[in-house]
């Protein structure tokens, strides 16, 4: 008897320790995947900006700034409870330089003022109004609002609250011109950020859908009248890993997918979409937390399903450095951001699930959409997984202590090498940090980031992915920003 | 199981890459700050004389030039990118000054052979520089330059096509239109424009082309460069023609002329069973004609379905003077529609704080 269930468990230890070894292997495998996924999306970004870069000096900007044939652009800015900060970002904005543009402000219901303050700043006089539905709004717009009697063109409308996507489709909906500007009312723009995210839409006017815009972190930049005037990297620890992460995934790594034709993401905080192309997809989705990146999965969808194809349409990534955005400063803010960010995923999808792998929708369907499961929804599960079951499988004897702690070593060399790759880049194309000191602080942030930061990030997008699964309510909360200006710091939500 | 050996082998590589990435990155840093600040070193020198060259009277330039022309390679290398900028931001006397210089320097000559370089990035800034040195004789070579394999390089030779201002290049401009290396319109547009009336005659043959994108440019340039000579093509292309891109463009380059054979033809294009698109711009070039003959369409257009063709009308009605004024307040008394009344209201309550959004072009295709 004894001898029959000393051999029953030496059998289910045996499976137990073939499946752990066997999972291990699995893990080291997707960790390698992963890595080189992201190795070869910046070799494919570094050719990109290269290409960009040798033809910068003959690029056309000044024409466009002079020429009356660049396409009039309408900024929109949604604003929630930015009263602090939202005058600044108008006067920032008016000072672009761009031929002819207007900016769309929509007040999403804010109960700090924030029309007040635009009001005085810019003494605006409300007026009658009529708002065309060409994508369906939420909120009703109560009022327009117009400065009195000069050409500043900015439109105030204020709306019932209903969340960013909606103060965006009514920013759409008011928008006179044929190109759309997205931007968060924190972001920062460079002068040249319009014409350099305009720039594709003249050069390629019949094909380009939508572009998108670096966005860099702002924290520790000096910045005055609303522009960041030296770039600087943060001295926090968290501050310098969102630097590196930033460049590696957002820099790189959307000029990467803009290369092959596979770009999902392009950031609420600063894109340009045809009016028209937008209209015809129905506006921004009220209801998807990540509405910017779900936008451009619509269009994709949306042109492939008109029988366009990879050739006949672009949705591009811009390289150079042009938006600014305050990253978060404490580890409770990033969580929130980090969960919010991965429910935003998991619904897009799951939403467009019918997509993924689907021939029809080309190298979206076939490449993009897979590697975005398998590599950034997938990633958080196997990640943890791999903390639970790599440990297990050196105390059942599946895996050497000599074998793990090597193997690693080797994952971590690996990812310093990914993230030592886009900070080689950014170095040599766009040297965006003066300072040497600036560089010591991104090899920190390199350093840093696998140990700790990665797995917190895991647990939290983990349990944004728990949340779209369970459809719990969409809960912002807030999200305290330092600021830039002499104001100090200022509170506002981070739902716009 | 991955062998040990092999895991032990893969991280020391690792581990030499990291190290060799660190070092790149500060030395690409440490060269670029090095070459900076050598090249600051050299070009300071010279460059006091640069700003005295653009400031000085004509009579005493000569001796700066001279002084300027002999500076050896390096210090000309370090200080050709100031001049480059400069000469794009100077006119007068002191952009003749910089296109001396760079005469002297033999730069035109050298552009000319690079437009023929294998590298796309310096045929570029080939044109660029012939373009902005308005090189003449460079013409042929530029419109040879239009059909460039590189995207970018052919725009950056529309763009010098239209700087130099050579009326020979228009039809090249405008065959760049066709075909698989297409120029981008907008360049195309820019540099026909800029060539002004001596270009009329050759820019509205291209009315005649079987291709709609060559018509559309060709009316937007008539349009823009206030080609009244040539109106009466423009109003057959909106009438006639089967595009309706190119009749958008007829409308609207209809209203910037502003001459009464326009009236008619946007009056019918603003009719109900236009497209919406033409409908708009039609309704607004009727509020740039400022013909109070206008008024009683435009009026009837308050009421339309269409809130963006209800909204241009009520913004046209504003610019056709006293007339058109009237009928806004009437419509805003609610003596038509209710959706006529909502749009006067708004066009007029935008007129009284001064904020009139009448250029509206949401409808404009690219």
């Amino acid at each position: 008897m004894i001898a029959a269930q000393v051999e029953l468990w030496e059998g289910v230890q045996g499976t137990l320790h073939g499946l752990i070894s066997l999972c291990d292997t699995a893990i080291i495998l997707y960790f390698l995947a992963i890595n080189t996924g992201h190795l070869v999306l910046n070799l494919l970004a570094l050719t990109e900006i290269v290409t960009r870069l040798r033809r910068a000096s003959f690029a056309g900007y000044e024409d466009a700034v002079e020429g009356p044939f660049t396409p009039p652009i309408s900024v929109i800015m949604p604003a929630y409870n930015e009263a602090a900060g939202i005058t600044e970002a108008v006067r920032a904005m008016l000072l672009l330089h761009y031929p002819a543009f207007e900016i769309i402000v929509v007040d999403d219901g804010s109960t700090d003022g924030t029309l007040d303050a635009l009001t005085e700043a810019f003494n605006l006089a409300e007026v009658d109004h009529v708002v065309p539905e060409d994508v369906p709004m939420r909120g009703k717009v109560t009022s327009l609002h117009l400065p009195r009697g000069g050409p500043v063109p900015v439109v105030v409308a204020r709306k019932d609250n209903g969340g960013k996507a909606d103060a965006l489709n009514v920013g759409i909906n008011l928008a006179r011109y044929p190109l759309v500007c997205m931007v968060d009312a924190d972001s920062l723009l460079d002068s040249q950020a319009l014409l350099t995210v305009a720039k594709p839409f003249s050069g390629d006017p019949l094909r380009v859908v939508a572009t998108g815009g670096v966005v860099g972190v702002a924290n520790g930049c000096t910045v005055e009248a609303g522009r960041v005037v030296e770039a600087r990297v943060p001295t926090d620890v968290l501050g310098r890993v969102q630097v590196v992460e930033y460049l590696r995934g957002f820099f790189l790594g959307r000029t990467g997918w803009s290369r092959v034709g596979g770009l999902l993401i392009i950031a609420g905080a600063f894109g340009l979409f045809r009016r028209d192309a937008v209209v015809a997809v129905g506006g921004m989705d009220p209801d998807c937390i990540g509405e910017d990146a779900e936008l451009v999965v619509r269009l994709h969808r949306h042109l492939r399903e008109q029988g366009r194809r990879h050739r006949d349409y672009r949705i591009v990534f811009v390289t150079e450095p042009i938006s600014w955005s305050e990253a978060p400063s404490t580890f409770r803010v990033l969580a929130r951001q980090r969960r919010r960010w991965q429910r935003g995923l998991t619904e897009i999808l799951l939403k467009h699930r019918r997509m993924i792998g689907n021939p029809r929708y080309g190298r979206i369907g076939l490449v993009a959409l897979p590697f975005y499961v398998v590599f950034e929804l997938a990633a958080p599960l196997v990640e943890l997984a791999g903390l639970v079951l790599v440990p297990l499988g050196v105390l059942l004897g599946a895996v050497h202590t000599d074998f793990l702690w090597r193997f690693m070593l080797a994952a971590y060399a690996y990812a310093m090498v990914v993230s030592l790759v886009s900070m080689a880049v950014e170095e040599y194309a766009y040297h965006r940090f003066s300072r040497w000191r600036d560089v010591w602080g991104a090899f920190v942030g390199v350093a840093v980031e696998n140990l700790g930061y990665r797995q917190c990030t895991a647990w939290w997008r983990l349990r944004g992915m728990w949340d779209a699964f369970h459809r719990t309510p969409q809960v912002w909360g807030a999200m305290t920003r330092s600021g830039f200006g002499p104001q100090g710091a200022r509170d506002g939500e981070d739902q716009l | 199981m991955i062998p040990l050996n092999f895991v032990t082998q893969v991280l020391l590589c690792l581990l030499a890459v990291v190290f060799v990435l660190s070092l790149l990155i500060t030395g690409i840093r440490g060269v670029r700050t090095f070459r900076q600040s050598r090249r600051r070193r050299i070009a300071a020198p010279v460059r006091s004389l640069l700003l005295e060259l653009l400031c000085t009277q004509e009579h005493e330039q000569s001796e700066l030039l001279d002084h300027i022309t002999r500076i050896d390679k390096q210090t000309w290398d370090a200080l050709e990118p100031t001049v480059a900028a400069m000469l794009g931001k100077v006119s007068g006397k002191s952009r003749e000054a910089l296109v001396l210089l760079y005469e002297r320097r033999g730069s035109p000559a050298h552009a000319v052979a690079d437009l023929r370089s294998r590298n796309a990035a310096r045929r570029g800034r080939a044109a660029q520089v012939l373009g902005l040195l308005h090189h003449r004789s460079a013409v042929p070579s530029l419109c040879r330059l239009l059909d460039d394999p590189d995207r970018e390089v052919r725009s950056a030779a529309a763009r010098a096509l239209g700087r130099i201002g050579d009326s020979v290049a228009v039809p090249h401009l405008l065959r760049s239109l066709h075909g698989a290396r297409t120029v981008a319109p907008m360049a195309v547009t820019a540099a026909l424009a800029s060539f002004g009336p001596a270009a009329w005659s050759g820019v509205a043959a291209g009315l005649r082309d079987p291709a709609p994108l060559v018509r559309a440019v060709a009316i937007e340039v008539l349009g823009v460069t206030g080609a009244i000579a040539h109106t009466l093509e423009i109003v057959r292309a909106l009438r006639e023609d089967p595009d309706t891109e190119v009749q958008i463009r007829a409308a609207r380059a209809l209203g910037r002329l502003g001459m009464p054979d326009g009236l008619k033809p946007l009056l019918a294009a603003v009719r109900p069973g236009q497209p919406v698109a033409l409908r708009i711009v039609a309704a607004g070039a009727l509020g740039s004609l400022g013909a109070a003959t206008a008024t009683p369409p435009l009026r009837e257009m308050l009421d339309d379905a269409d809130p963006h063709v209800a909204g241009t009308a009520a913004r046209a009605l504003l610019r056709l003077g006293p007339a058109g004024q009237a009928a806004l307040r009437d419509a805003a008394d609610e003596r038509l529609g209710v959706r006529a009344t909502a749009q006067a209201r708004a066009a007029l309550a935008e007129a009284a704080a001064g904020g009139l959004r009448h250029d509206v072009v949401v409808e404009v295709t690219l």
